[in-house]
């Protein structure tokens, strides 16, 4: 599911490349921090190296002398870390940090610049160095002046930084990433408008995307979708227009046929005619209910109305059969609007309440909700075998009385046009409860 | 009894002349909306049977005007059987009945037959009692000359009270009239209707014998 999301993958995306970015610029930074103070630590170096320049005398005894010694607590304390030396020949001068120990550079020294480098130092301590050789006065020979600082220090800064930096950089790793949320609601809000929208054309074929409501880049999908829906709207209303004109132009030959058995029965060939008759029934059904759809579908568009008064009519038709009028009628739907328009409630409630009149002792009841609809009567009802016989499609559960089978299945195409379904069940009155129930 | 049978498709208009003519009706044919208007506004039938998808005049707009110029013969329309609206708009329109097309003709004819029998059953149309006023054709009721809109079933126990004015009906007799002999009804259902026509029609015109029953207030 997570795999197939749109969103988890940009999202995923996003974080991840934010993570690589940020984490190499955790280890360039780094590195950088380092550069920065080992230079700033040979700057310091390089200025104390300065002063010790500039403080070399040779005594009258021809020693190196130097005045004043470069200030720093550091140097007066041994395997402090920090160190000066200045060495010529085999005498030497060096700070006291540095006990007995001395130094060497490990490459070779020019005389003009200070040279850096890093050297193995006293104390077991890795150093970073800087050098140079100078000469005082005319005499020539060469001294060499060099200082030192433990690395450790910096690997010690290094890390504390590395450690800083890391937190924070995690922390905008998080905004960042909740940044590309954000981005990524917004950007994926035209799909599942698209979606919502989509979802309405299902309930109401007219419905189309409003162009104006989608961004640039969703826009033309909108468009595609609408010219899709057109099309199918055009092929669905064809071929609803041919079936309407097939099963008009059946009527007239099946009433011609239903004639010539009738004569044919007079004659003499009743069991002939009994065949005919039930062949003509089985193609009378299949057009009225192809009839009963394109009636229905004609209205798609219209206005729902108010339920009860449409029942209240209903009602006045089926109370003049020989059925209906030994029988009190209740109708509770008041101003309950149902999802169907007023045709397609009158295919769907006449032929239940037909049928519940047809098999009533005394009280039909209509009652429902928003988004459902009961038609029950007090007769014998049916068992749990004769409803799944009654709901088989087409079906004729009582051969002699006409259109029962029709009926329902009639009622049960209505409501599944309009997105309901038909179920039957016993009424609390004791016989048939017919059911239409819509979801959503 | 002279039947006016307005169908245009010749094969079926033949047949069902012959079963109503089996039935012992005398029986007029029309084959179009405007031959049947004419005849049903010129000359009296005791019922017609009137098929709604009919060439020149359909048959509602035949219903209407025949209403409209007071014809009350009782009228059987024929519909498409899944048609609702259509068979709405026909007892809207002032049919008293209907049947679904296709129809069995033994179907037919006891419907048109019940038709007579409905509208025939009284000396006179209409039916006076106090306040009250039944129009036996039409199957309506007025109070003090004012409409009321009454239920077929409340219709009927109006009218056997009526027709057997100055005698107490007990609830029992009424249920068996109103629902046959099966005793599917009880006084409570009686009761029950009582109440529902006395909202419609007011209290004082149904009177409460009681002990005994019912019966309609003669003044």
């Amino acid at each position: 599911m997570i795999a197939r999301s749109l969103r988890w993958r940009l999202l995923a995306g996003a974080a991840a490349t934010i993570f690589a970015a940020l984490a190499l610029a955790w280890l360039a930074m780094s590195y950088l921090f380092e550069a920065h103070v080992e230079r700033s630590i040979e700057a310091n170096l390089i200025q104390h190296g300065r002063d010790i320049v500039s403080g070399l005398t040779r005594g009258a005894d021809g020693q190196l002398a130097l005045d004043p010694e470069p200030f720093d607590a550091r140097f007066d304390r041994p395997s402090s870390g920090l160190y000066w030396q200045v060495s010529e020949d085999a005498a030497a001068l060096r700070s006291r940090s540095l006990w007995d120990e001395t130094m060497a550079p490990n490459e070779s020294v020019s005389a003009n610049a200070w040279t850096r480098g890093d050297v193995a130092g006293p104390f077991g301590q890795k150093l970073v160095f800087v050098a140079r050789e100078v000469s005082l006065g005319a005499d020539g020979s060469s001294i060499l002046v060099m200082l030192g600082a433990d690395h450790a220090a910096i690997t010690a800064a290094r890390g504390e930084f590395s450690r800083d930096l890391g937190l924070f950089l995690l922390l905008l790793w998080a905004v960042l990433a909740g940044a590309a949320w954000v981005q990524v609601q917004l950007g994926l809000k035209p799909l599942s408008d698209v979606r919502a929208a989509l979802a309405e054309m299902r309930g109401h074929a007219g419905a189309r995307l409003r162009e104006a409501d989608y961004p640039a880049e969703v826009a033309p999908l909108a468009l595609a979708i609408n010219a899709l829906a057109d099309a199918r709207q055009r092929d669905t209303e064809r071929a609803r227009r041919r079936a309407s004109d097939l099963a008009h132009s059946l009527k007239t030959p099946l009433a011609a046929l239903a004639a010539q058995t009738r004569r044919a029965r007079v004659a003499g060939a009743a069991d002939a005619a009994d065949g005919l008759d039930r062949a003509i029934e089985a193609a009378r059904d299949a057009v009225e209910r192809e009839l009963t759809r394109t009636r229905i579908a004609a209205e798609h568009e219209a206005e729902h109305k108010r339920t009860g008064p449409i029942i209240d009519r209903l009602i006045a038709v089926v109370e003049r059969t020989e059925a209906g009028q030994r029988l009190t009628f209740e109708n509770a739907m008041g101003d309950i609007v149902l999802p169907l328009g007023e045709v397609a409630l009158m295919e769907l409630a006449g032929p239940l309440l037909e049928n519940a009149a047809r098999y009533a002792r005394l009280l039909v009841r209509v009652s429902g909700d928003v988004a459902c609809f009961c038609i029950e009567d007090d007769g014998p009802g049916l068992s749990d075998a004769e409803i799944g016989e009654a709901l088989s499609r087409g079906k004729r559960l009582d051969e002699t009385a006409q259109g029962y089978g029709l009926g329902l299945a009639i009622a049960r195409d209505v409501a599944e046009l309009s997105g309901g379904a038909l179920s039957l069940d016993r009424s609390p009155l004791g016989g048939l409860r017919a059911r239409v129930h819509w979801t959503e | 009894m002279r039947v006016l049978l307005v169908e245009d498709d010749p094969d079926i208009a033949l047949d069902v002349a012959r079963a109503l003519e089996g039935a012992g009706f005398l029986v007029e044919c029309a084959h179009d909306g405007e031959t049947a208007w004419f005849a049903g506004d010129t000359e009296d039938f005791d019922v017609v049977v009137l098929d709604l998808g009919l060439p020149k005049l359909d048959g509602l707009s035949v219903l209407r005007k025949w209403r409209a110029a007071g014809r009350s013969f009782p009228v059987l329309i024929l519909s498409a059987r899944g048609a609702w609206t259509e068979k709405v708009d026909g007892i809207e329109a002032g049919a008293d009945d209907y049947l679904g097309k296709p129809f069995e003709l033994g179907e037919l004819t006891a419907r048109v037959r019940a038709l007579v029998r409905r509208a025939g059953g009284h000396a006179g149309p209409v039916v006076t009692v106090g306040r009250l006023t039944l129009d036996t054709r039409r199957m309506s009721v007025a109070v003090d000359g004012a409409p009321q809109r009454v239920s077929p079933l409340e219709y009927r126990m109006l009218d056997y009270l009526a027709h057997q004015r100055g005698r107490v009906i007990s609830a029992g007799e009424l249920a068996e009239h109103l629902h046959g002999a099966d005793g599917a009804a009880d006084a409570n259902a009686i009761e029950a209707l009582v109440a529902r026509l006395r909202r419609k029609v007011g209290a004082d015109v149904i009177q409460t014998r009681r002990g005994f029953g019912y019966a309609l207030s003669e003044t």
